[in-house]
């Protein structure tokens, strides 16, 4: 990598930039700078910061605290429209699209006023850009039509549109395959080369070290400090990333007996994110599934539930899964703990006793009412053992911490008697350490019942601590297999980050169909 | 353009044609009351109110929004005109009496848009709660029908070169070049973007706030010129009148507006809103209670939103269910 040295001009400066989303503090005094023709690479776990950053960059979210440079104009608030004549130009993680429009109407929106053709010509215009930039796409489909790599690619292209001087790409490569991902690499080191300043946001640390400058790393809003990629190894930057020296007490793992039956079995899974998975899981395991945002794990876990369509096949306890529709898995004992507790686990305003207790109300009740006295003393002997703290049962769940509203929505599948598999997403997301170790208490206590779980959680030291095995998903595939001694937070980083190939061909990549 | 939006904008526009043109064909042959210069020229006149205030409905309901405070502010429109076009002006000193009543909608818009765009409210809370508001001042200013409303204005409202009266063909070409803003301009395609997806258009560079804002306020001016042309037909300043707000949306979405926003027709709103008109124009003829235009319309609203949604309904239904199917257990598997 060729260094443009620090002689070139700053074209991007942020300077002790803060934001706090209410009680999250986001992004701490941060500062980094951005050269004319350097790849400057950002880095950092799930939640980080680096998004929002690149938000307060572009305008599109307004800083709490800092300055933004841009060329060499200050501005303390901004906004997409400014940044963009400024010479920004940003692709998002999530894209900008209007799904329901064209691809040429996309297009002419993101252009800045002064490049927009006259609107009869939108689709010659479109097409010329289009073929500029080698995208074949097109200009009539509806952007929401779009595979999910073009749609990535798309939203580069409208990026690169005004010509800026400052390019800002937010993991511009997760839903590419390698072929797309060199067609746009060698778009950005064509854009490096006319002296463009680039800001890479990406979790792939081989990509990074393969394509950047400078690297600049995120942990918990905070910079870690900028470094030269050349002289950085992957080791360093996962160091520098995870950071955190604590190794809290996990519940002991109990001895893996060599041949515990199957409980679950998932052959040849797939879906429209994700598959074709397959996967055993035995009983009384708690199996733990990382990988970096957005590569297929939600949705591998809400289509075992029903809650997502998807082809293939799962056993589960010997009978054949029936997840066209939530109702089956529930009925076989499949029990999902979605990561979105507000919507889709609780009911807010109703008290932690109703929030308990409302998928076993026939069990608590006679002659066709409830029993309020067994309702109350089954709830209070639970809120005991899973430590949730709460001024009374009846206290509305929306009052309670988010760790004591994410026990409240662990309790049904320990006051059901019937479930065999416990699929948590993120179950400790946005919850107190104290909390959490109650949390990882729980299902182990529950596992000991002759439960298995499966854990997607995109913290690797909670996956190492808690987990008997964990499997590595990326671009939705299980690419591969961690257990044993093997199993650690850094040996997970790496295996998120691609920095390792599998070793154990038994555990690799599962490419073939079964 | 995609094969389902192009239906989807035509679905409404052929289906609003067509009914008219059946109904109107059925009552022309059954009555011969009906194809009279006199009853289409009432008939035109009877839907200008409802054409005015739907139409600003629809840009309310293209950025994703509601606004049924609309009839109660033609309501009070109705009442200040019994104040500012009084039987004792004339002339040119109507004027300043018909910038109040266009005024009253303006101020009316910006609280409006005030309280949906800066202070975050719902806008069907916001217009829920300054309907109240509106009806009150209404009845604060008039508790029962008093105040003679000007009748030259009247006249000069209802001037029309055969049976169609000047003021419906101007809004007719009003709603045309609405439409061809809407859809073959920069302008309207922001308009378009911001209803379908405020994140991405604001990522954009769109300041959807204020396109937002404009939208609120050109709903409500719209709804006061309604409220105008409403009152130099009762021509007595009445704190009760009918049931706009409903029916403003109704005919927005029977001419193919989407209440998710982004998608609607100004013309297509025009045609039904005639459509809503002429049920009500043609029962009376069959000495049939008016009860039964209510009931038709509602039913018509749950059919013609069924028949809208049909192509993307197909739409989804290939791309989902084709490519991706249910989890299915194969025979054999589950005894492994």
């Amino acid at each position: 990598m060729s260094n443009p040295g620090p002689a070139s001009p700053v074209v991007l400066s942020l300077r002790g930039v803060s934001k706090a989303f209410g009680a999250v503090q986001a992004l701490r005094d941060v500062s980094v700078d951005c050269r004319a023709g350097e790849i400057h690479a950002l880095v950092g776990e799930n939640g980080s910061g680096k998004s929002t950053l690149l938000g307060i960059a572009s305008g599109f979210l307004a800083p709490d605290e800092g300055v933004i440079e841009i060329g060499s104009r200050k501005r303390r608030r901004t906004s997409p429209a400014e940044t963009r004549t400024l010479g920004l130009g940003i692709a998002y993680q999530t894209y900008s699209h209007v799904l329901d429009l064209s691809v040429a109407e996309n297009l002419y929106l993101a252009a800045p006023p002064a490049l927009q053709p006259k609107y009869g010509q939108m689709e010659e215009w479109a097409a010329a850009r289009l073929a500029e930039f080698d995208l074949d796409i097109s200009t009539s489909a509806r952007a929401g039509s779009l595979s999910l790599a073009q749609r990535q690619l798309f939203e580069v292209v409208k990026a690169l549109l005004a010509r800026p001087k400052v390019l800002l790409l937010d993991e511009p490569t997760t839903a590419l395959g390698p072929e797309d991902v060199e067609h746009l690499h060698s778009l950005v080191l064509a854009h490096r080369r006319a002296g463009v300043g680039i800001v890479y946001v990406s979790h792939r640390l081989p990509e990074v070290l393969e394509i950047s400058d400078r690297i600049s790393v995120l942990r918990d809003g905070v910079c870690q400090g900028t470094f030269e990629a050349a002289s950085m190894t992957e080791e360093e930057l996962v160091t520098l990333m995870i950071g955190r020296p604590l190794e809290l007490a996990f519940p002991e793992r109990p001895d893996l007996a060599e041949h515990r039956d199957v409980l679950l079995a998932v052959a040849g899974l797939q879906g429209d994110r994700f598959g074709p998975i397959d996967l055993e899981v035995a009983r009384g395991e708690i199996l733990g599934i990382a990988g970096a945002e957005g590569n297929g794990q939600v949705q591998f876990l809400r289509a075992l539930a029903g809650a997502e369509r998807a082809t293939g096949t799962a056993i589960c306890d010997g009978n054949a899964l029936d997840s066209r529709s939530p109702v089956g898995p529930l009925r076989a004992g499949v029990v999902l703990l979605s990561g979105d507790r507000a919507a889709e686990s609780l009911f807010p305003v109703l008290s932690v006793r109703a929030n308990s207790t409302v998928q076993i109300l026939r069990r608590l009740g006679s002659v066709g009412l409830l029993n309020r006295r067994r309702e109350r003393r089954t709830v209070d002997d639970l809120v005991r053992r899973l430590r949730i703290r709460a001024a009374s049962i009846e206290q509305p769940v929306q009052t309670l911490s988010g760790g004591n509203q994410q026990k409240v929505s662990l309790t049904r599948p320990f006051l059901r008697g019937d479930v065999k598999v416990i699929l948590a997403e993120e179950p400790t997301q946005g919850v107190d350490v104290a909390a959490r170790f109650d949390i990882y208490d729980a299902l182990r206590a529950k596992v000991r019942e002759g439960v298995s779980v499966i854990v997607k959680s995109s913290d690797p030291l909670e996956l190492a601590g808690l987990c008997d095995r964990v499997v590595v998903m990326s671009r939705g595939r299980i690419v591969d297999e961690i257990h044993g001694d093997d199993l650690g937070e850094r040996r997970i980083v790496e295996a998120i980050v691609g920095s390792r190939a599998p070793t154990d061909p038994g555990s690799g990549p599962r490419e073939a169909a079964a | 353009m995609s094969l389902s939006r192009r239906l989807h904008g035509g679905l409404a526009l052929m289906l609003m044609a067509t009914l008219i043109v059946a109904v109107g064909a059925y009552a022309g042959v059954r009555q011969d009351a009906f194809l009279t210069s006199f009853n289409l020229n009432n008939l035109l006149l009877m839907t200008m109110p409802l054409a005015l205030v739907s139409l600003g409905q629809t840009t309310a309901l293209l950025v994703g929004g509601f606004d049924v405070s609309v009839a109660a502010l033609m309501t009070f429109c109705v009442v200040v005109a019994s104040y500012t076009i009084t039987p004792e002006t004339s002339g040119l000193a109507l004027v300043p009496g018909i910038f109040a009543i266009v005024g009253v909608g303006l101020a009316a818009g910006i609280l409006n848009a005030t309280l949906i765009r800066v202070l975050r409210v719902p806008s069907i809370i916001a217009t829920l709660a300054t309907y109240s508001i509106f009806q009150g001042a209404s009845l604060l200013l008039r508790d029962h029908p008093e105040g003679t409303i000007n009748s030259d204005v009247t006249s000069g409202l209802a001037k029309s070169v055969g049976f169609v009266p000047l003021a419906f063909a101007g809004v007719v070409v009003l709603a045309v070049l609405a439409d061809v803003w809407l859809y073959r301009s920069r302008t309207g395609l922001r308009l378009r973007a911001v209803g379908l997806d405020d994140t991405s258009s604001r990522r954009l560079g769109m300041s959807t706030g204020r396109i937002v804002f404009v939208a609120f306020v050109v709903c409500s001016v719209m709804a006061s010129l309604a409220g105008f042309y409403l009152a130099v037909e009762v021509q007595i300043g009445s704190p009760i009148i009918g049931n706009y707000g409903l029916e403003s949306i109704a005919a927005a979405v029977l001419g193919g507006a989407s209440l998710a926003g982004g998608r609607g027709s100004f013309v297509g709103t025009l045609l039904a809103a005639l459509f809503l008109s002429l049920i009500d124009n043609v029962l009376p003829l069959f000495q049939q209670p008016t009860e039964y235009a209510e009931m038709t319309i509602g039913v018509l609203i749950l059919l013609a939103l069924v028949l809208y949604q049909a192509p993307e309904l197909v739409a989804r239904f290939r791309t989902n269910w084709g490519g991706v199917g249910r989890l299915r257990a194969r025979e054999g598997d589950a005894s492994a």
